[in-house]
């Protein structure tokens, strides 16, 4: 048995980013160390849709995309009643204090940076989140 | 962190490099294209913020690859671009060198 972090129950991530390798390997991540199920989509619009249709147990969401950015898949994701209480995580390459103020103001969960271990992503993702099976 | 998990994501970790490379080698092009179009006119708004855009995904993207210096230069070269003041020709010459350093360490891999 593969998956490492004890008493998991079956949590649903939605990873929404841009970049296809940061897709698979947080996916990767999630799945071999956590046994979460895992969602992926290439773009905000896709992530809101995915989203409605499967509300998951939080979202990880990419700051800087094409066409529309994480802060404002955040806020349509806030303006829609079945996604509005779905934790989310922003995921940014490192930026400047004013840029991480910027983005904590926003109301998101927590602001989690990459490059990330693949080894430590699920245990800092329920961290964050106040979920026990880290 | 179990042994199997471990080596399963090292795994993966290894062929997705191979296929992410392509891709990684294209930002550095974007870079390189905006280092040139910056020396010949600093105040290249449009090729700044494409080497900006490139250098950040970079940093992203290249610690989670083993490359953590990789990730450091670029975080590096995408705070130099993102300054609202014009590049002057000692900040030119930082982003070249720059540059060439993250190919060094690309290339290590």
């Amino acid at each position: 048995m593969i998956p490492v972090l004890g008493n998991s129950m079956a949590r649903k991530i939605l990873i929404i980013d841009d970049e296809e390798d940061i897709r698979e390997v947080a996916a990767l991540s999630l799945e071999t160390v956590a046994g979460w199920d895992v969602l992926v989509a290439g773009s905000g619009a896709a992530g809101i849709a995915k989203a409605r249709e499967n509300h998951p147990d939080a979202i990880l969401l990419d700051v800087m995309m094409p066409g529309m950015d994480g802060p404002t898949t955040f806020r349509e994701l806030r303006a829609i009643p079945e996604t509005s209480g779905i934790p989310v995580i922003l995921l940014t390459a490192k930026v400047q204090a004013a840029d991480q103020k910027r983005f904590s103001d926003l109301g998101v969960a927590s602001v989690m940076f990459k490059p990330f271990d693949p080894l430590i992503l699920a245990r800092d993702i329920a961290e964050v989140l106040g979920w026990q099976e880290a | 962190m179990n042994e199997a998990a471990a080596e399963k994501i090292a795994s993966r970790l290894a062929e997705l490099w191979q296929t992410s490379r392509p891709t990684i080698l294209e930002r550095m092009t974007v870079l390189h294209a905006a280092a040139e179009a910056l020396a010949a006119n600093p105040l290249d708004q449009e090729s700044r913020e494409r080497g900006r855009e490139a250098a950040h995904k970079l940093s992203g993207v290249l610690g989670i690859f083993g490359l953590p210096q990789g990730s450091e230069i670029a975080s590096r070269l995408e705070d130099l671009l993102k300054s609202a003041e014009p590049l002057q020709p000692d900040d030119i010459r930082r982003v070249r060198s720059q540059i060439g350093e993250l190919e060094a360490v690309i290339a290590s891999k």
